[in-house]
């Protein structure tokens, strides 16, 4: 991320009650694991870093000026052990764009989620993107009473779409919108779902996200990610929070997504200072339980070389383990001194690739797996392994 | 992305299962003995993979992936509510969960209500909202079984329980006094399975779909 010129940020994990509030809804207050201070305030863990790191845009960094990169690393803790997938507690990596509008920033944030998935070693993922204004519009301009509206809201938030064709049978109304909603799920693909779409809205703010979504795809594909990236009109989310483009990121056969994230243009006013942003966050431990699981986990990096030495050799230690460290390799200097035997024995248990020993000032032995030991003057040996390694 | 590997549903043991097994003959995706299912517990055919578990551990297995699909009582769902797609009302296993009382009891509607009502059930999650969505207080206690007899040995003042044709309730001497909901079998779906096997899956969805007579 520090390549895209996002800037690192720590939030507090314990955070007061009162700056919580303003930025969470009631369900996510409800998740928080709270306690009393010293002098009797509330204060809580943090469940998600976004607010916090708004509360830090509206505050500290008031003065920095817009738009800011920013990124930020942690854990976060919830109540609600269903939610992290059966864990209280998950480790998230996430980035805000604070103060840009428009599919360009939108572009770039998926963009850059694209790639902290790819980092961290996934091979094959899907990003699912989707706007929270279509379905905004869709609502606005289905022909149903209020209370009707507000059920059909809570069926669809709970993917229940048995309950919304019920609901929506016993109205008499019936319009493009009706079917756009039974047919959420299955509302994704390619550019051609933006036609098809298209044709069936008659509102302003669906037709005007579907021409954001059009234009955030051909960004993407200029991004060089155009073939990873699904439309889905059908994203269901946090629909009070987010305000545009949002998505979601799928690794190969892992039942919940990985990645989340989009716009919420609402979030820093209430802090007082009104601003767009959009952000996302990876979920590191979904991350790692799904590569374990692969049919090829992703092994430990092995130790480069293991540093012996015996006698006066250990000042050519310290000088070929700073050396080795400079050439980017991964070298580790023995603590005692160990004869030759002793010195392979330690060798073997590290599991490092190659073995240097220092028996003197001038006298350095290297071994390699399934090469003979080989003397060589020490001056040589960075040369030798850097060479081997390339 | 697991576009070439078998979809997989997750059936129901006990009630639902006749109608599960019957539903997918039906529609032409496999045919499969009530029998030869319960010996294997996993069964894989034609491209589509069954596995045969607990009832209440249906959501289970369709929210964390281990099945794209699942059929399951509406009644499990209330009680479990999670990530998964709720997408097809498969229209058998009809039954209601009701609050049942003593025949002897006074109590009918809300209005005839002691200020604490205690209760007995195997719903307890979904008892308690719709108790508190009438503004009455209650205790709930949790059993796993035999419930009709709480309330005859004076546990409680009445029971939560599924009913299909009210004899159960009548036999232990027990009358319906209102209706929580009624449920039926529904077709439940991984929400990332949905996402990333969306042909595989959909193909999957819309023959039950057809089999289970949705016109849609």
């Amino acid at each position: 991320m520090r390549r895209w010129g996002y800037r690192h940020v720590i939030t507090p994990l314990v955070e007061s009650m009162d700056v919580l509030d303003l930025g969470l809804g009631v369900d996510q207050r409800r998740r928080l694991f709270k306690f009393t201070d010293l002098r009797g305030e509330v204060v809580a863990l943090v469940g998600e870093r976004t607010v916090p790191v708004a509360r830090l845009v509206a505050g500290k960094l008031r003065a920095a000026a817009l738009p800011l990169r920013l990124c930020y690393a942690g854990p976060v803790v919830s109540t609600d052990e269903g939610r992290f997938h059966h864990r209280r507690e998950t480790y998230q990596v996430g980035a805000e764009l604070i103060g840009a509008s428009g599919p360009v920033a939108d572009a770039e944030v998926i963009a850059l989620a694209a790639r902290c998935m790819e980092a961290t070693g996934i091979r094959r993922y899907q990003i699912d993107v989707g706007h929270a204004e279509f379905f905004h519009g869709i609502m606005d301009a289905v022909r149903l009473p209020d209370d009707v509206k507000g059920a059909v809201r809570s069926a669809l938030v709970a993917r229940d779409f048995v309950g919304l064709e019920s609901l929506l049978e016993g109205t008499p109304l019936k319009s493009a919108e009706h079917e756009l909603l039974l047919r959420f799920p299955a509302l994704r693909g390619g550019p051609e779902i933006l036609e098809a779409a298209g044709a069936l809205v008659r509102n302003r703010r669906s037709e005007a996200a579907l021409t954001e979504l059009s234009r955030v795809r051909e960004l993407l594909v200029g991004h060089g990610i155009g073939d990873v990236v699904i439309l889905d009109l059908g994203a269901i989310r946090d629909f009070d929070y987010y305000t545009g483009v949002i998505f979601e990121g799928y690794g190969p056969d892992f039942g919940q997504p990985v990645a989340q994230g989009g716009r919420y243009d609402g979030l820093l006013a209430k802090f007082g200072r009104a601003a767009p942003a959009t952000g996302f966050v990876v979920q590191l431990d979904l991350v790692s339980e799904m590569l374990t699981r692969a049919p090829r986990p992703p092994a430990l990096p092995r130790i480069d070389a293991a540093v012996a030495w015996t006698g006066s050799g250990l000042n050519t230690a310290l000088r070929l383990g700073s050396t080795l460290r400079l050439f980017g390799m991964r070298a580790i200097v023995d603590t005692q001194s160990r004869g030759p035997a002793e010195a392979k024995a330690w060798w073997r248990a590290l599991g490092a690739t190659n073995l240097i020993h220092c028996r003197g000032e001038a006298d350095v032995s290297w071994s390699s797996d399934g090469q003979r030991t080989r003397t060589l003057p020490p001056e040589q040996v960075a040369a030798r392994l850097a060479g081997g390694l390339s | 992305m697991k576009a070439n590997e078998a979809v997989s549903i997750a059936l129901p043991t006990g009630v639902l299962m006749e109608g599960a097994l019957e539903l997918l003959t039906r529609s032409g995706l496999l045919s499969l003995s009530a029998e030869e299912l319960g010996r294997q517990l996993l069964v894989e055919r034609s491209d589509l993979r069954v596995i045969l578990v607990r009832p209440a551990d249906v959501p289970a297995y369709v929210d964390h992936g281990a099945a794209d699909l699942g059929i399951v009582g509406k009644d499990i769902l209330w009680e479990s509510p999670g990530s998964h797609y709720e997408l097809v009302d498969l229209g058998f296993g009809d039954c209601r969960l009701v609050l049942a009382v003593p025949e002897s009891s006074s109590f009918d509607g809300p209005d005839t209500w002691p200020p604490l009502m205690r209760i007995a059930t195997k719903y307890p999650r979904t008892a308690t909202a719709w108790f508190e969505a009438r503004g009455q207080a209650v205790e709930v206690v949790r059993l796993h079984g035999s419930v009709e007899l709480a309330p005859l040995v004076g546990l409680v003042d009445g029971i939560v329980d599924l009913t299909a044709t009210g004899r159960t309730l009548r036999e232990n001497g027990l009358r319906i006094a209102s209706v929580l909901g009624s449920s039926t079998a529904r077709l439940i779906a991984n929400q990332a399975s949905l996402k990333t096997r969306t042909a595989a899956v959909q193909s999957v969805v819309s023959s039950l779909r057809e089999a289970a007579g949705g016109d849609r």
